[in-house]
Formats: structure tokens, sequence, C-alpha cells
């Protein structure tokens, strides 16, 4: 039985497992009674790095299982600042799980700045979950919050943008398809930074404590690490869910009783 | 002994041969006395003065050459009829099946469907078989031919209407596969075929509905309306039970899996792991093909009926034949119309709608100018004509048909326009409901935008939003309906009241003309929605990429659109349903006074003005018992509505529960092991056969209670009361249920939030109050109106002889009376007991679901 590691975003843990990646999205999203359901994001971790932190931790591949005996579903290795720990490198994909346990893989991805001055809505996963409304373009966002030298910063991030139509170049723009609860507040804290051009970022939500839609998604998943680290797990363009990940994107889109 | 008969009656072996053996013998003597009775037929009537013949109109020297020849000719459009929607039904059987994963699904949603009508059948037809013989027997003519002519035309209603929701629904399941398979190919194909499907069963309403109205007419003559009183019966009370037991199949699986599938685990509509995907899909075919489909035939046979009737009291024989005419050049022009729909490759939701809608006003057109055409080389009343049938002098200012206006007469000496004018309102009239339904229920009009903006305030506003909505939109329907009822008494203002009636009847002729159309519309919709389940449970993404590029996407719009397309035309037709049963009622009522007035229905035809006048005189709110039935009638279609929600709402509950345990299994989850069906299937057919009873009773048997024990002014007022509360009712949940249905799909569309936001989850709230009122409560409340009117209308002879309350009755015909009214009393009660209550088989379909 071949051992994964996996770190959990939500909440941030990293698991040891044997199951592949498309099973433990569905273990994790509906259990193994199905009688629970809930989103998952997780990264598969390198199998070399695997294999190191098994070692540290004097584990074998076998998770503490016999021969004979089922695979080890999920083994809790870590449950506190497993992110800023593991180095950007063993992260190898990022997987989002829908509630009925439909898998995307993502694999990292060459970024394209993109320095159009307008708004971005950015919602942090791990080690912090607040929403943020920032005039920082992803990168610029991701160096912003990772700077030690700032008061406040963070060791590692994970995040993605928003989707805000018309109101990234506007806040007063109409905002038909936008499915968030504070879009009011949202628009007076774009306001405020509109008003106070040396203020780059504004907390939004301070706790997201609810599913992410998958459809609002904007390009993709960034992790930022002290000292310029960034990696970047970009989505499959719309036609590529229409068609190639199409059961994932129908999962996707029946959030919320569609 | 008790026990005996039951364990008898249960057995279904013996009641299905005994009781197909007993149709057959009694269809065989209703077909066979007409051909080689003639002899019997020939009994005096009660007055000496008249004798029964068959076929008399051949030898009447009343009836034209041309007259004749023109029956026949609707005979043969009749036929035609049929003979085209052969003719579709099998271009659409040879169409393409596709893959045979897609030939699975769509099997297994024919075989749900199959096993409903089965059972149903098994439930019905010991129920026919008695209404049969009590007809057989209580017919209030001592002429054999009539009492056989009744029941047996009864039977020959319920069959037909019978067939047309079976066949429409087979071939709704035959259709909704090669739609699936046309649309990874051809957006026009596709839409073709789904629409051709539903001509098919709209061809089969017309070509069936005017062959058994013309038939009886040239059998029976000026007797038809015994006869046709039975026949129009028989199809009213095949179309409730088609409406009930659908209805109440297609929410409560419906609910069932939206409740499970999408918001339990917010897996997508027709996820092949939800075990109650197919029992939705059947729903689909039973609910709104072949309830829709019975419901519609029904109003086109009692609008027919009606017409015939009144037609024959008022106009004599030109008066009955005009609206079979007429109807023959419906039928035309269905035919032409429907072909004229089409739509190429390219097409999308907005080019197809055009389409249909151009069909119909094709339609429309034709029928026109077929109306003008025939209203002028046949509606002349000469004096030659009026010393035949001197009733008619009544229809003409100082009884001369010369004087009427200019309007009424086109400028054609002795002509009568108005019933031409009258059927012109009809279509009218069905073309405006379509436009005030579309107003309150489409995302592009205010009604349905408002209660998506009150969805971002949260589920109640969006409720009591809905409320306003519905409720403003009965007003409307009733705006309109009044509009029509006033225009054809304008037409005829000055004339007797029956004389109007025949014009309301006609109103209702021209409403229903393009039933072909509008039964095309209908049924396209569920078809569409059907392909598109089976586009997305039997698709290969997978295969039809590797084929070709984008296919997979493509085919799944194309699907998609048709949906939309499917779901806006069957919601147009629903306003033609209820406003088609009001007039239909209105027009009843006129036959109704019109008994009374003489005191048995073989005497309609010797009726007075002065007798009808006195009649109708006294049914005022004003007397006390009058405005005791209006109360008690305007409360039955809430009672009904209610034993029918919380109908679905059990049956959902025990759909909910199967659903959850079986999607315990992993590999059900996963999507490795296929869900058993058949379960959800089970208990949705059997829930809905076991609720079918008590609403039934309730609509047959309360007017007869209230007749028997009030009295026929009681009578009078109780389907007074029954047609408006029935009518405000069926529209206020129809386009309540449609709005609120619109206003989630216009959120999802990306407005307010879109999926997901707050607004999004207030409206499927809403979506879902509204299902069972638009699906099930609602269209089944148009049958109830025309089945009380029918057995109020058919029972009206014994009731006037068995009257409680009638002091003037013998003791001993009164005593009787007060039994039978009680029997339907403590029958109603028990049904009424029986609806809440659960049936063994459910009870243990819950313990095995708690063990």
């Amino acid at each position: 039985m071949k051992p994964y590691l996996y770190l959990s975003l939500i909440p941030e843990s990293l698991i040891a497992s044997h199951l592949s990646p498309e099973e433990f999205g569905n273990y994790l999203s509906v259990g193994s009674q199905k009688r629970s359901r809930g989103q998952a994001i997780y990264f598969k971790l390198s199998d070399a790095y695997t294999e190191a932190t098994l070692k540290k931790l004097g584990m074998n591949a076998d998770l503490g299982r016999s021969v004979g005996e089922p695979p080890r579903r999920s083994a809790y290795l870590n449950i506190y600042r497993v992110l800023e720990q593991t180095p950007l490198e063993a992260l190898e994909s990022i997987h989002l799980t829908t509630d009925d346990g439909r898998v995307l893989t993502l694999k990292p991805g060459a970024y394209q700045q993109d320095l159009a001055p307008r708004f971005h809505l950015y919602q942090e996963f791990c080690p912090v979950s607040p929403r943020i409304i920032s005039t920082l373009e992803p990168k610029a966002f991701a160096q912003e919050i990772t700077d030690s030298t700032k008061p406040i910063s963070l060791p590692a991030l994970v995040f993605t943008e928003l989707k805000l139509e018309a109101m990234a170049e506007d806040p007063e723009a109409k905002a038909q398809n936008l499915p968030y609860t504070s879009l009011e507040h949202m628009r007076d804290c774009m306001r405020e930074l509109k008003a106070k051009p040396s203020k780059k970022m504004k907390t939004v939500v301070r706790n997201f404590h609810q599913d992410l839609l998958y459809r609002t998604l904007r390009g993709g998943f960034f992790v930022a690490t002290t000292g310029n680290g960034f990696r970047y797990f970009p989505m499959p363009s719309r036609e590529e869910l229409e068609s190639t990940f199409y059961p994932w994107w129908r999962s996707a889109l029946s959030s919320f009783g569609g | 002994m008790r026990s005996a008969l039951l364990k008898l009656f249960r057995n279904r072996k013996f009641s299905n041969y005994y009781l197909g053996s007993f149709a057959v013998l009694f269809l065989a003597a209703f077909f066979a006395k007409p051909l080689f009775g003639q002899a019997t037929g020939e009994v005096a009537h009660s007055g000496g003065e008249h004798a029964f013949k068959y076929f008399s109109l051949f030898s009447d020297p009343k009836y034209t050459s041309l007259e004749i020849y023109s029956l026949i000719a609707v005979l043969g459009v009749a036929v035609l009829g049929l003979i085209y929607a052969a003719m579709l039904a099998i271009q659409v059987k040879a169409a393409d099946q596709g893959t045979k994963r897609m030939q699975d699904i769509a099997a297994a949603v024919r075989e749900g469907a199959d096993a409903y009508m089965t059972a149903q059948r098994g439930k019905i037809v010991p129920l026919i078989a008695i209404i049969t013989l009590v007809l057989y027997f209580t017919t209030q003519s001592e002429e054999g031919a009539f009492k056989l002519g009744r029941a047996g035309a009864f039977l020959v209603g319920s069959f037909f209407s019978w067939l047309v929701g079976f066949v429409g629904m087979r071939l709704a399941t035959m259709g909704n596969l090669r739609v699936a398979a046309a649309a990874r190919s051809s957006y026009g194909e596709a839409m073709q075929l789904g629409y051709r499907t539903g001509t098919v069963t709209g061809m089969l309403t017309d070509g069936l509905g005017l062959l058994g109205g013309t038939l009886i007419f040239i059998a029976y003559g000026e007797q038809a309306y015994e006869a046709l009183l039975g026949f129009g019966f028989g199809g009213t009370l095949l179309a409730l039970f088609m409406r009930v037991g659908g209805g109440i199949y297609t929410k409560a699986a419906d609910v069932g899996a939206d409740l499970v599938g999408k918001i339990e685990k917010n897996i997508p509509e027709d996820d092949p792991r939800n075990a109650a995907t197919i029992a939705d899909n059947v729903g689909d075919n039973v609910g709104d093909c072949a309830g829709m489909a019975a419901d519609i035939f029904e109003s086109y046979e009692v609008t027919i009926v009606a017409a015939m009737i009144l037609g024959l009291a008022s106009f004599g024989h030109k008066g009955v034949i005009f609206p079979l005419l007429v109807r023959g050049i419906g039928v035309l022009g269905s035919i032409i119309s429907t072909y004229t729909v089409k739509a190429g490759p390219n097409d999308n939701s907005d080019s197809a709608l055009k389409s249909v809608h151009n069909g119909f006003w094709i339609g429309s057109i034709i029928s026109v100018v077929g109306f003008i055409a025939l209203g002028i080389s046949y509606l002349k009343f000469d004096a030659a004509y009026l010393l035949n049938n001197p009733m008619a002098k009544a229809g003409f200012p100082n009884g001369d048909p010369t004087q009427l206006p200019v309007w009424a007469t086109f400028g054609i000496a002795n002509a009568d326009m108005r019933p031409v004018i009258t059927c012109f309102i009809g279509v009218v009239l069905a073309i405006a409901l379509n436009k005030v339904t579309s107003y309150f229920t489409h995302t592009t009009h205010a009604p349905v935008k408002s209660l998506a903006k009150a969805c971002q305030t949260g589920h109640a506003t969006n409720i009591i939003q809905g409320f306003a909505v519905g409720y403003e939109s009965t007003v409307a329907t009733v705006v309109v309906i009044a509009g029509a009822i006033l225009l054809s008494y304008l037409c005829y203002m000055g004339t007797p009241p029956l004389f109007v009636a025949y014009g309301v009847a006609m109103t209702g002729i021209g409403m229903l003309t393009l039933t072909g159309n509008t039964i095309s519309m209908d049924v396209f919709g569920p078809v569409a929605d059907n392909a598109n389940g089976i586009g997305e449970m039997g698709y290969d993404p997978e295969e039809m990429e590797k084929n070709e590029k984008g296919s997979y996407k493509k085919a799944r719009q194309i699907l998609s659109d048709l949906d939309a397309v499917g779901n806006t035309t069957k919601a147009e037709t629903k306003g033609i349903a209820i406003g088609s049963a009001v007039i239909a009622a209105v027009s009843l009522f006129a036959s109704f006074i019109a008994v009374i007035a003489v005191g048995s229905e073989d005497k309609i035809s010797q009726m007075t003005t002065e007798q009808y006048l006195a009649e109708a005189g006294k049914l005022t709110v004003a007397h006390p018992m009058v405005f005791i039935g209006f109360l008690l009638g305007g409360a039955v279609p809430f009672l009904f509505s209610s034993m029918l929600i919380r109908a679905v709402g059990r049956a959902a509950f025990l759909i909910v529960k199967e659903c959850r345990i079986q999607f315990r299994d992993a590999e059900i989850w996963a999507g490795t092991k296929k869900p058993d069906y058949g379960r959800v299937v089970d208990i949705c057919t059997k829930t809905a056969q076991k609720e079918l009873v008590g609403p039934a009773f309730l609509a047959i048997l309360t007017p007869i209670a209230v007749g028997f024990l009030l009295g026929t002014q009681a009578l009078g007022g109780f389907l007074a009361g029954m047609i408006l509360t029935g009518q405000l009712l069926a529209v206020f949940m129809a386009n309540a249920g449609g709005a609120w249905d619109n206003a989630k799909k216009f959120i999802e569309d990306g407005n307010y939030g879109g999926k997901g936001s707050e607004a999004h989850k207030a409206a499927v709230t809403g979506d879902t109050v509204g299902d069972p009122l638009k699906d099930t409560a609602g269209p089944a409340v148009n049958p109830l109106i025309k089945v009380m009117n029918m057995v109020s209308l058919i029972t009206l002879g014994v009731v006037m002889k068995y009257t409680v309350i009638d002091d003037k009755l013998p003791t001993q015909s009164r005593a009787i009376g007060l039994v039978i009214g009680l029997v339907c009393l403590v029958v109603i009660g028990w049904a009424v007991l029986q609806s809440k209550r659960e049936s063994k088989e459910l009870q243990e379909m819950e313990k095995q679901f708690e063990s």
C-alpha cells in the first residue's frame, strides 16, 4: 500500500493516507458512511517529501496497518503550523473537492502578472482565513502579506482570487452574479481603498466559514512564502471545465441546492 | 361474505379478465346496436309523438345532402388527423436511438411509466365498470337505446381519454431518447423530433375527440344529448384520474429527488446516483404528458358536448353541425401548422420558440379564415329552415335573421355570423390567456423579476411576493375570461340566455380549435426535460469528445436550450387548460338550468325560453339554499387541493427516506453500482394510486350529496361557487408556482448573486413550495370543475325525483334521496379520512426504513 501525504486546508492539517488523491477527496467530503458532506481542499505532497517526513516521524509505509487490513484512510500527523513547515516545492498538486466528493486536480503552472489597476478579492485559506479586498495583484499581494518586515505578516499563505466582475473596475458597478453575502460592505471597503491609495488592502470578512463557491474562482490558487516564494496552481479554462472536467464542474455548480 | 367478495375483487387476474370482458361486451353492444338493432330502437317515446331511430339524419328531410356530406367529411378529417399522428409516430420511432447506455436509461423511464399506467388501470377499471352500470340504469329515459348510448359513450369517452394519455406518455418515453440522440448532431433535428412527439398526442386528441362527437351525432341525431353527456363524462372522469394520479406522482418524485439530491447531497439534477432520478423522469411523463393530454382531451370533448347540446336547443341542427365543422377546420389547421414548426442546425431557444409560436399563429389564421368561409356558406337561416326549427327564431330580432345588424351578417342575406365571431373570440381568448400566463410566469416580465428581487431579503419575502403575484394573476385571468364571455353575450344580446350560452360554448370551441398545437407545445416540455435527463445520465463525455472536439458541450447546450423552450411552451398552455375548463363549465351550467326547467334531460329540446328564464331567475344568492350551495361549492376545490398537496408531501417523505438509505451504499455513491430505481418508482406508483381514490370520490359524490340532500337550487349554487373558487385557485396555484420556478431560474441565470447566493436559497424554497401547487393541485382543479359539472348534469334527472328538501315529492322518494345523500356523505368522509391515513403498504415501508 502506497502512502500519500496531504496538506489539508480546511482545517490546516498534515494527513497520511493510503487513499489516492481522488479517493482521499471523496473520503474527506462525504466520509466512509456517506452520512456527512462538506467541501475539501488539500495539497498532495511530493513522494520524496512524503518519504522523508514519514521517516522523520518514525512511520512506515503501512501507516500502522498489517497485511490484510483495510487501507488507512487518514492518519493525522500534525494540525499546527503545517503550511509554514512545508517547502513550496513539496506542494505537488492541489485538489478541489465538491460536496458530493468529485475531485479536480490542479497542477502548478506559470504565472503571468496582471498589472492593470483594479480591485482584487482574495480568499485566504491557511493559516488564516479572512476575505480581503486589495488593489494589489496576486503576486504583489503574496509578497506584501509574507513580508516579515511588515508589522502584520504571515510566514506562508494559501489564497485564491475571487471574481468581482465589473466591480473590479468600479465599486459602484452593478453586480448581478456575485453570490457574496457582504456585497455592500465590500463596496464600502473598495471606496475606502479608492479614497486612500496608500492603503493596499482591507478585510471584508474576518473569518471565512462558508463553503467556497468554485464558480467564483478567478485564475486559480496561490501559495506564498516569506522570501518571495510563490507558486501558482491555475484553474482549467471554462471550456475545459465544461468538457474535460464536466462531472466535477456540474457538481460544483450544483452547490447550495442549485 | 364481505371478505370473500373483497378477495375476489382484489384478485387482479379475476378483475382484469371479467371487467375486460364486460367492457368489450358493452362496447360491442354500443356499436352493434346502431348498426343492427334498428328495429329495437323504434320504441315510442313516453309522449308517443316521436320514435327514435339510429342514423335518422340520413333520412330526415331537415338535413341537406351537403350537411350529410360535410359530416362525413368531418369524420374523414378526424381520421386524417389520426393518420397524420400515426405518420409522425412512425417518423419519431424511426429516428436514431443513441447509445446502449442512453437506451437503458430511456427503457428504465419507460418501464416505470408503464408500471404506473398498469397500476392505475387496475384501480380505475372497476370504478369505470360500476359507473357504466349506474349510468345504464339511471338514465332517465324509457328508450333502451339512450341507456345503452349514454353508458356506452361513457365507456368510449373513458377509453379515448385513457388512450390519449397512454399513447401520449408512451410516445414521450420514446421521443425523449430520440431527441437526446439527435441533439448530438443537430439542434433542428432534435427540436423537430421533440415537437413532433408532442404533435402525435395533439393530433390523437383532435382526431379521437372529433371522431367520437361526430359519430355520436351521426348515430343519434337530435337525441345525441344522451350519449354526448356520457361521452363527455367518460373523458372528464379519466382526465381527473390521470391528472390527480400523474400530478401526485410527478411532484412526489420531483420533490423527493430534489430534497435528497440537490439540497441534502448537493448533487446535480438527474445525477444517476440518485435513486429518485428515474421516478422523476417517469413523473414528467405521467404528469405532464398523460395528465395534460387527457385534461385537454376532456375539455375538447366537453366543449363540443356543450356546444352541440346548446346548439340543438337554440339554433336546431345547424347549431349542432357548425361546431363539428369548426372542429374539422381546426384539425386541418393543426395538421398544416404543426408541420411548419421546424428549426435549423444553428437555431437556439429564441428562434425555436419563435417557430413554435409561428406555428400557432399560422394555425390561428387558417382556422379563422376557415370559420369565415364556413359561416358565409353554411350559417344561413332562411324561412324554410326557421319553419323546421322554430326555436331558432328566438335567436333573431323579431324572429327575423334579416334584421340582424350588419356586423352579425357581414352583409350577407339571411346569414348569421355570430357563431363565427364567438369562435374568433375563443381563438383570441386562447392567445390572450397564453399572454397572461406568460406575463406572470416568464422571466422577462416584471412579476417574476419582482419575486427574484424579493429573494434578496429572504425566504419569507419571496413567498409573500409569490402570493401577491399569484393573486394578481387570477384577477387578470378572470378579467380576460369574463371579457370573452361578455363579448359573446354582446353578440347575442337581446336573445334568450340559451343562445348566449351557445355563444359562450362556441367561444370554447374556438379556444380549443388548435388543440393539436396546444398539446404539441405542452408535451414538448416533458420530452425535452427527459431528453436532458437522458443526456445527463446517458452521454459519454469522453467518448464524444474523442470523436469530435466540443461535441459534448454542444449537445448538452442543445438539450439545455430545448429544455428551456419546453418549459416556456408548457407553462403557456396551462392558461388554456384552465380557461377552457371555465368556459366549458359556464356552457354546461346553461344545460343544467335547461334540464331543471323541463324536468328531464330527454325533453331539453322541447324547452321554451320562458321556462328557462323562470328557472334561471330562481338561482339567486338571496335564496338561502342557493347561498348554502354556493358556500359549499366554493369550499370543495380547497379540500380537494389540500388532499392532493398532502399526498405529495407524504409520498416525498417516503422517497427521501428511501434515497437516503440507498445513498449510504458506498458503491452507489461512487457511481460504480446502479441504484435501485425501481423501488422509488414503486413508492411513487403505490402512493399515487392510493391517493387517487379520495379526491375522485370527493369529485363524484359531493354534487350528488348536495343535490339529493339540499335540492337542485343548492346544487346550482354549489356549481357556481365551485366554478368561481376552482378557477381562481387553479390560476393562483399554476401562476404562483410558475413564477416561483422561473424566479429561481432568473437568479440562476446570474442575477441577484446567482447560484449559491442567499437569494438563490430563498428562490429554491419558493420553487419547492410552488411545485405541488403548479404541477399537482392546480392542474387537477380543471378536471374537478368539469367532473362536478358533468356529474350534476347527468344525475339531475334522478336528483329531481328524490330530493329530500322538496316537500312536493312523496315521502318514500325523499327517504330514498336521504339514504343516497347520507351514503355519499359517509363515503366522502371516509375518503377524507383515508387521505390523511397511511396505507398498510406505506406503513410497512416505513417500518422497513426504520429497521
